[in-house]
């Protein structure tokens, strides 16, 4: 049975194939080779060979930057998968409204940075909204340090973090459900199967690839924060540059005229290599589901 | 130094970082900035671009004045204005500079400058211009000229300075007087004492982790002579941050404050969280503006030590293809004439040595506006950049995560002042 | 390698051609809910809204405060005691907001486009059909989620300068124009649609173009339309590349000319929420347009051919 002519894959494909290969395969190539220069934004570098790497491995920054990250991806992968995945079933039905509902519901991912972190500010700091609430139900006897300690603040931006995911990835989950077949819903309704049973029966794995994809995109952009912890740390990295993530120690190697972009894109590589072991494993998690 | 140039793998990396808008090879520590071809007499005429930033749409009506008046002086040119937004302005400098297409004339602060002087991006204007020195402040033209350069990049266009602010009910409140306020900052310490102490730890007076500023301020000596090494891990500037790290662990400045970002002293003074902040002599209308209730209580005051001269200024780019125009333009946007005009519409100072005498800048007509810029004229002439340009981008962003770590108590105040000269050094020579 | 013959995906159970599921009857039964369930629901959604709507209703209050407003207080004051719109007037009188938007939905038009149409050609040949290399491209994508892109801006502009679209709004839309993360969500989509359908189709001599066109489009158009969202405001919302590409400011887009609000000298936190207002509003009118298909996907397409 003649299926389709070979070419056709090909020629479906090489529009995107193009474009990933001008821009974003070219540039990074690009990257590689700056990493081994000592290159500012503008003007000269010369060769340095692997010294960039040699610095790298006594960062101290480094360090906490790769840890930071880490911490990021393991809290933020199960909330992540897993409500907004929730917030979708909850959403799904028509009610009246329902349309301002996942509206609002998305609007924290399009909000400006600036205003978030007013309020967020002044949820968190010393005499924000949390603190004074505590203070009240006399749980804690003196405001907990979430914007200034470095555990807290890292905590307070994957709080962040999580609470603009659950609208980005809401919707995701929302056009998946759609392909779920409502007749398996159905059917189990009938058979009298609880709500319970049924999310964990029918709509887990009917979206299971979709869970997947989702969670190779949290793992990345968990790896690759920058913009809470930017906000919250006022742009610094906390004291020390200790809630630094990789990125954002990218960022302020590489910024203004007398960035270090050599280092910069050193660094870069290294957090591809970091996040790509992650994707791997849950592409090989998704692989093993669609064979089985 | 030019031992390891990449002259083997030339072919493949020269494609490549082209593409970067990195041409290896060029990094020439060359002394000397790109002369100009011609002088100033030569005949002006001719298109030229002039790129200002974020003077749009609120100074529309005099940018565009300032350029009739120019086209009108110099028959047969044409300037194309191009006015760039706020944010971003470093990145939209820099691909312009990668590209090869800074515009003729380009507003440019001193440490935006100095990189691209060193690139020979930037003409030496001085060298067109011999009167240079004689028409424009010292410590304007000082700052286009830098330590491993010879010239002078740039014609010195507005300045300004910082002054203090009080809350005067938040000093009523625990006692004190805003018309008197600290003058040291010893006597600011101690204020910032009382304020703590008297409310019960529930009003602020210092919002602000010091930085390279305060330590030149301390007497302490940033960066070597040859402009090579930084030298601020010295015991004077240890003994200040000393006194701010006491002072915070007393409690007398916001614990949030380690994390804030630049200017959120003034964020915060506006909010009416802290009594002090220092700023520009416009900056009292902003805090009125933002909140009302403040009207009427905040009171300006001389700064504390040496003030902080912050210049701009216009350079012109090395590949202009009409150099006479474009110095023309420069030396004429900036000229005192036309300073003193803007100065009028905003509370920016002139850097022209002709408008020191303006009665304008020195007599007040009795508002607290005007005593803020009439404080902040009287400044200027003691102003100095007490940082220099050197430090930009990553180099700041390391030293002050050091001092926010010493600050937090998590390290002595010498090891961080030591950590951040490595970082620093290690930045500078790369 | 010209004939390919097994499909592209392992089918477990051979299907008769011809037969394909059933259309999907009304679902009223499913749909109707107890009243209990709906307060429930209800308490659900109001609780999450609670925590989501914070920074719009900041924003909004503040734009609408009026200038003797103090917008800075302790405890943020959700009401305008002096509410007053002239700051929307006054944002339209200092930038020309219709141009911006106009230039803005120019590109944006174009991302959108270029993403719906490259990504889903490119999931639909990765997901349904079989073709040599099929996994090292997939791989690929895959890859690209994780390149080093944070210091390659430089040389993206360069690329674009050289293909002459500097300063231009094409030049602004190129790079976008195919994400990778989209050809991601489509391949998903279309892979969770029963192979047996496809079998259907071609044992009925639907080629490529008919199955893509008439059984795989229909199916997947949530996910088309959560990639024109993507799209849609990942181009709506950049700001640095177009401030890059851009040298002349009557082309700039609708985030570089708000940037105007917040000039050197002045800023006026009203005013800028109002623009930021402003350039909400077509989010807001794409988001609540596209999610009406999210749940059309299966009612109405599963099988044509």
């Amino acid at each position: 049975m003649k299926y389709h002519r070979w070419f056709t894959p090909w020629v479906l494909i090489i529009p995107a194939l193009a474009w990933l290969l001008v821009f974003n395969l070219w540039p990074s190539i690009n990257t590689v080779i700056l990493s081994f220069t000592n290159a500012r934004p503008i003007g000269g570098g010369t060769f340095v060979g692997l010294k960039n790497f040699e610095t790298l491995l006594h960062d101290e920054q480094l360090r906490y930057a790769l840890l930071n990250s880490v911490i990021y991806m393991v809290v933020c992968l199960p909330f992540l998968t897993i409500f907004p995945l929730l917030l979708a079933v909850l959403v799904e039905k028509k009610l009246p409204g329902i349309t301002f509902f996942r509206t609002a519901f998305y609007t924290p991912v399009v909000a400006s940075a600036v205003v978030v972190a007013l309020i967020w500010q002044w949820i968190l700091d010393d005499r924000g909204l949390v603190n004074g609430l505590a203070e009240k139900l006399g749980v804690i006897s003196g405001p907990l340090p979430f914007l200034s300690d470095q555990w807290l603040l890292l905590l307070s931006a994957i709080s962040l973090t999580i609470w603009k995911g659950l609208g980005y990835y809401m919707i995701i989950y929302l056009a998946a459900l759609g392909n779920v077949g409502r007749e398996l819903h159905e059917a189990a309704a009938v058979d009298g199967a609880s709500a319970f049973r049924r999310f964990v029966n029918v709509t887990i794995p009917g979206v299971r690839g979709t869970m997947v994809l989702i969670s190779i995109l949290i793992s990345v952009s968990a790896l690759r924060v920058f913009s809470e912890l930017f906000i919250l740390s006022g742009g610094k990295g906390g004291p020390g540059g200790r809630d630094n993530s990789v990125v954002m120690l990218i960022q302020q190697y590489s910024q203004g005229f007398e960035g270090n972009l050599g280092y910069a894109s050193a660094l870069s590589i290294v957090l591809f290599f970091v996040t790509v072991v992650p994707m791997l494993v849950l592409a090989r998690l998704n692989r093993k589901g669609v064979e089985a | 130094m030019r031992s390891r140039r990449l002259s083997v793998v030339a072919g493949l990396a020269a494609t490549a970082l082209a593409l970067a808008g990195c041409g290896l090879g060029s990094s020439d520590d060359t002394s000397s900035g790109s002369k100009p071809t011609v002088d100033a007499n030569t005949q002006v005429t001719g298109e030229v671009s002039l790129q200002t930033w974020a003077l749009k749409p609120k100074f529309t009506t005099y940018v565009e004045g300032v350029i009739k008046a120019f086209e009108a002086k110099y028959p047969g040119t044409k300037v194309t204005w191009l006015d760039q937004p706020g944010d971003g302005y470093d990145k939209k400098v820099l691909s312009q500079a990668s590209a090869g297409q800074l515009p003729d004339v380009v507003n440019l602060p001193p440490d935006f400058a100095l990189p691209l002087a060193k690139q020979n991006l930037l003409l030496d204007v001085a060298a067109a211009d011999p009167k240079l020195s004689e028409e424009y402040v010292e410590g304007g033209v000082q700052a286009y000229q830098y330590q491993g350069q010879t010239g002078t990049f740039g014609y010195p266009w507005y300045l300004n300075t910082d002054i203090d602010y009080w809350n005067s009910a938040k000093f009523a409140a625990v006692g004190l007087d805003a018309k008197n306020p600290p003058k040291t900052f010893d006597e600011l310490l101690a204020a910032a004492k009382v304020m703590h102490d008297k409310s019960g730890g529930k009003e602020y007076l210092m919002s602000r982790l010091p930085g390279i500023g305060d330590f030149t301020n301390a007497g302490v000596k940033v960066l070597s002579d040859d402009g090579k090494t930084f030298t601020f891990n010295t015991p004077e500037a240890v003994a200040l941050l000393d006194k701010y790290r006491a002072a915070y662990a007393a409690g007398y400045l916001p614990r949030d404050i380690l994390t804030q970002e630049y200017l959120g002293n003034s964020k915060l003074f506006t909010q009416g969280k802290v009594a002090w902040t220092t700023g520009g002599g416009n900056a009292i209308q902003d805090f009125v503006k933002d909140n009302p209730s403040l009207k009427g209580k905040v009171v300006p005051s001389p700064a504390l030590d040496t003030p902080p001269l912050y210049v701009q200024g216009l350079s012109v780019s090395a590949k202009t293809k009409n150099q006479a125009a474009a110095i023309a333009l420069a030396r004429f946007v900036t000229n005192a004439e036309n300073q003193a005009a803007f100065a009028k519409i905003v509370n920016i100072f002139p850097s022209t040595k002709a408008s020191a005498n303006d009665p304008y800048f020195s007599k007040s007509d009795g508002t607290p506006e005007s005593d803020a810029k009439v404080l902040a004229f009287a400044s200027l002439a003691k102003a100095k950049s007490l940082q220099p340009a050197v430090i930009s981008g990553a180099t700041n962003d390391f030293i002050n995560q050091q001092i926010s770590l010493a600050i937090a108590g998590k390290v002595t105040s010498k090891a961080a002042l030591d950590a951040a000269v490595a970082k620093a050094n290690q930045l500078l020579a790369q | 390698m010209s004939i390919v013959t097994d499909p592209a995906r392992p089918v477990e159970v051979p299907v008769e051609p011809g037969t394909a599921k059933p259309r999907r009857r009304g679902s009223f039964g499913f749909n109707s809910i107890s009243p209990t369930e709906k307060v429930v629901r209800y308490l659900l959604l109001v609780f999450v809204l609670l925590i989501t709507i914070g920074p719009f209703l900041w924003q909004l209050s503040t734009s609408l405060k009026g200038s003797g407003e103090d917008i800075y207080t302790r405890i943020p004051r959700l009401l305008p005691s002096q509410p007053t719109l002239s700051h929307y007037g006054e944002v339209a009188d200092t930038i020309p907001v219709w141009d911006y938007m106009k230039n803005s939905l120019l590109v944006a038009v174009l991302v959108v486009g270029g993403n719906i149409v490259g990504s889903s050609l490119a999931g639909f040949a990765l997901s349904r059909l079989q073709f040599r290399f099929r996994r090292i491209v997939l791989g690929l994508f895959l890859a690209t989620l994780v390149l080093p892109g944070e210091v390659t801006i430089i040389s993206q502009y360069v690329t674009v300068r050289e293909l002459g679209l500097a300063n231009t709004l094409f030049g602004v839309a190129l790079p976008g124009m195919i994400g990778a993360l989209n050809v991601l969500l489509m391949f998903n989509a279309f892979r969770s649609l029963p192979i047996e359908v496809d079998q259907a189709a071609v044992v009925d001599g639907a080629n490529v173009w008919q199955r893509f066109v008439y059984i795989g489009l229909p199916s997947v158009r949530g996910t088309i339309s959560v990639v024109a969202i993507f799209a849609f405001i990942g181009a709506w919302d950049d700001f640095l590349w177009p401030l890059i590409v851009l040298t002349d400011p009557d082309k700039y887009t609708l985030t570089v000319g708000l940037q105007y609000l917040s000039g050197t000298f002045s800023n006026n936190p009203r005013l800028i929420a109002a623009g930021t207002m402003i350039a909400f509003i077509p989010i807001v009118i794409v988001f609540a347009v596209c999610q009406r298909f999210f749940f059309k996907g299966v009612e109405e397409g599963a099988v044509k051919g």
